[in-house]
């Protein structure tokens, strides 16, 4: 018996060590028929808020293409997975798209820090391209990493967005009230030299505020006895809205100012008529607007994804599979992830009318630099201008 | 000083949320020996309940009420088919139980409701001003309601047949059975009191922060350190316990530092601990080795 057995077993572990040695990249070639990509979503846990609707209207949006034909005639496969915004099990979603699943490419992934957690084993180890993140951060693109590409503008653009916008407007004396972890403290330093940009005589002050406070009275106590002209806002939505009613309650003047997460449906929600006047960024377009592209979004949404909200976090959503897909429209011939690298680095002027025009190189990874400024009124998030492009940042 | 009012008395306000939520497990801790983790998740259903009911015209004080009532069933189900099965004297095994509860609630919640943060109007409106401060009525109707609480729930244990059954559960459930207590009912009841409470305590909260499947998850924390602050077995200590946290917090955030609230909070707790294990209002047990 046991005899019988032992062989049985080696030539298993053969077999299993066998399959680990097949690069999962070498394997990615993509049928005609269609193209296999994935993500990792948060559609469990506190995060989830943000994490579901916005891996909803990529949904939406490949059901969509695959409805008219597909893109450039094939079908999107985009196989989901949640990883609870846990990094171990990013990685562990990671090695079942890429070693079970077989994708190609992972498109339209969730969160900064979780997607980090895979970056070795996905970018470096099996080649496979990460495209369009859902998150990310200025080191992610400088220098430049091989598979690696995006369509949002850096959180760290944004402050130096904010930073500007506040100096613009005749601020000068700006408090940024930011949530204590690192992700948000790297938005916040990029304020000052901005603002400073603009003009030299603006002072930037900066207030840490713990991650996942509800009660803001002491923070606006705080604002208050410093009496700035304008408050940049890097915290969560739910927080900035606590900060926005507390402020109103305590009759605070000054223009506040927030970042793209901010521009949700959640802060208006939660924030009510506090939210009037509030000064926000976005990486789309108002998604209530009457371009074309935006009413295609707005019917995908209430045909795919009835359930979720039209607002700037499912338009970013969709605006990513787009611009994934009108990426891919320029490959000739099999999909591999080779090619939708190469694609990548040589494409030009890729429009989604949602996002800023989009131009990628060997050198530059994410696709634009640009923000749509926002200002709340009568309940609802209305546009300043075009796309904007803020001061070229020192750090 | 106007400052100095508005922190504190937002502090107690917050901290009356945490001592609701305090007392709830510690009625359900005393009378079962469950310390109930799925506590929040209980409060978050109350919410949703009653913004659904508001949903088909009913008004908001009903509403909350509904919700609060029909959790307090809820509570009472989950007893009878999750943790009366599991036996006597399981206390991890009920934890382990309740925590799994709690992450199944919230999901269920996430799944019916959406994930998208809702808001909740306050119970009343309005503001009232101190100097140049402003607070809003609803933090006073919180103080309120969680003082209304507290004496109750230790009138109840300390004024009624049924209290003293439960306090006599909690000492010795084989006792309390040998004279003619019934355990069984004991438990019911302090599972419906401790998720109705929840529920308020929910209610309360939403008011302020809106309502998700995981928003009160944070509150929870601070309700525990405020049950071991006040000590585990007592029902006072639950809401003063809560109340000295929600002062803490604010106190820290303002005049030590809003990013290191939490830490301060919590060294407080450790310290306090260390110096009394049974915390201020607790009783020291002793077991034999």
């Amino acid at each position: 018996m046991r005899k019988s057995v032992l062989p049985a077993l080696t030539a298993t572990a053969l077999f299993a060590l066998a399959g680990c040695a097949i690069s999962p990249a070498s394997g990615s070639g993509s049928s005609d028929a269609a193209i296999k990509i994935g993500a990792w979503v948060t559609t469990s846990g506190p995060v989830a808020v943000s994490g579901v609707p916005q891996s909803a209207a990529t949904a939406a949006y490949f059901k969509m293409v695959n409805a008219n034909g597909g893109c450039n005639g094939h079908q999107i496969d985009w196989i989901t997975k949640d990883n609870a915004y846990d990094p171990q099990q990013t990685l562990q979603v990671a090695r079942s798209l890429v070693q079970q699943e077989g994708v190609v490419a992972i498109v339209g992934a969730y969160g900064t820090a979780t997607s980090e957690a895979a970056f070795s084993y996905v970018l470096d180890q099996s080649k496979v391209p990460v495209i369009n993140t859902a998150g990310g951060a200025s080191s992610w693109y400088t220098p430049p990493r091989k598979n690696l590409f995006g369509v949002e503008t850096l959180y760290e653009d944004q402050g130096a967005a904010l930073g500007a916008w506040a100096a613009e407007e005749g601020a000068k004396k700006i408090l940024v009230v930011h949530s204590d972890p690192d992700a948000f403290v790297n938005v916040a330093k990029n304020v000052e030299p901005s603002a400073v940009t603009v003009n030299p005589g603006v002072s930037v002050e900066t207030l840490p505020v713990k991650y996942h406070s509800t009660d803001y009275s002491p923070v606006v106590q705080q604002v208050k006895q410093k009496a700035p002209d304008a408050v940049v806002l890097i915290l969560s939505p739910e927080e900035a809205a606590a900060y926005l009613k507390e402020a109103k309650l305590q009759g605070i003047a000054p223009n506040a100012y927030g970042y793209a997460p901010e521009a949700s449906t959640a802060t208006l929600t939660l924030a009510g008529d506090a939210a009037e006047g509030f000064h926000t960024l976005s990486l789309v377009k108002a998604p209530n607007g009457s371009a074309p592209e935006l009413v295609e979004y707005r019917d995908a949404m209430a045909k795919y994804a009835p359930e979720q909200p039209i607002d700037f976090v499912t338009a970013t959503g969709f605006a990513r599979a787009k611009a994934f897909c009108e990426v891919v429209k320029t490959i000739e011939g099999d999909v591999t992830s080779e090619s939708i690298s190469k694609a990548f680095e040589t494409a030009a002027a890729v429009k989604t009318g949602m996002l800023p025009e989009l131009a990628f190189s060997s050198d530059t990874h994410i696709g634009t630099r640009q923000v749509q400024k926002l200002v709340v009124k009568g309940g609802s998030f209305t546009e300043v201008g075009d796309f904007y492009t803020p001061p070229a940042r020192k750090q | 000083m106007d400052q100095l009012a508005v922190v504190l008395i937002s502090g107690i306000s917050s901290g009356a949320v945490y001592g609701l939520i305090g007392l709830s497990m510690v009625i359900i801790y005393r009378a079962t020996d469950v310390f109930n983790f799925a506590t929040a998740a209980f409060g978050i259903f109350a919410v949703y309940i009653a913004i659904a009911f508001m949903g088909l015209g009913v008004g908001l004080m009903m509403a909350a009420a509904l919700g609060a009532a029909i959790v307090a069933l809820g509570g009472v189900a989950v007893h009878a088919t999750i943790i009366r099965p599991l036996g006597s004297g399981q206390m991890f095994g009920a934890l382990v139980v309740t925590m799994g509860l709690s992450l199944v609630l919230e999901s269920i919640a996430g799944d019916v409701w959406g994930q998208q943060p809702k808001s909740f109007p306050p119970l009343i409106e309005g503001n009232f001003r101190i100097g140049d401060a402003g607070l809003a009525n609803q933090q006073l109707l919180n103080i309120a309601i969680a003082g209304v609480a507290m004496v109750l729930v230790s009138l109840l244990f300390t004024r009624t047949h049924i209290g003293t059954a439960m306090r006599a559960t909690a000492e010795s459930a084989v006792a309390a059975k040998v004279i003619g207590i019934n355990s069984g009912r004991v438990a019911r009841i302090a599972w419906a009191l401790g998720c109705l409470l929840a529920g308020v305590a929910a209610v309360l909260y939403s008011s302020r922060a809106g309502v998700t499947p995981t928003v009160l998850t944070a509150a929870l924390f601070r309700a525990m350190a405020g049950i071991f602050l006040g000590g585990l077995t007592s029902m006072s200590g639950a809401v003063l316990g809560g109340l000295a946290i929600g002062v803490l917090d604010n106190v820290a955030a303002s005049y030590v530092s809003a990013s290191f609230r939490d830490t301060f909070v919590f060294g407080v707790v450790i310290v306090m601990l260390l110096v009394r294990p049974q915390g201020l209002f607790g009783q020291r047990s002793f077991q034999r080795v």
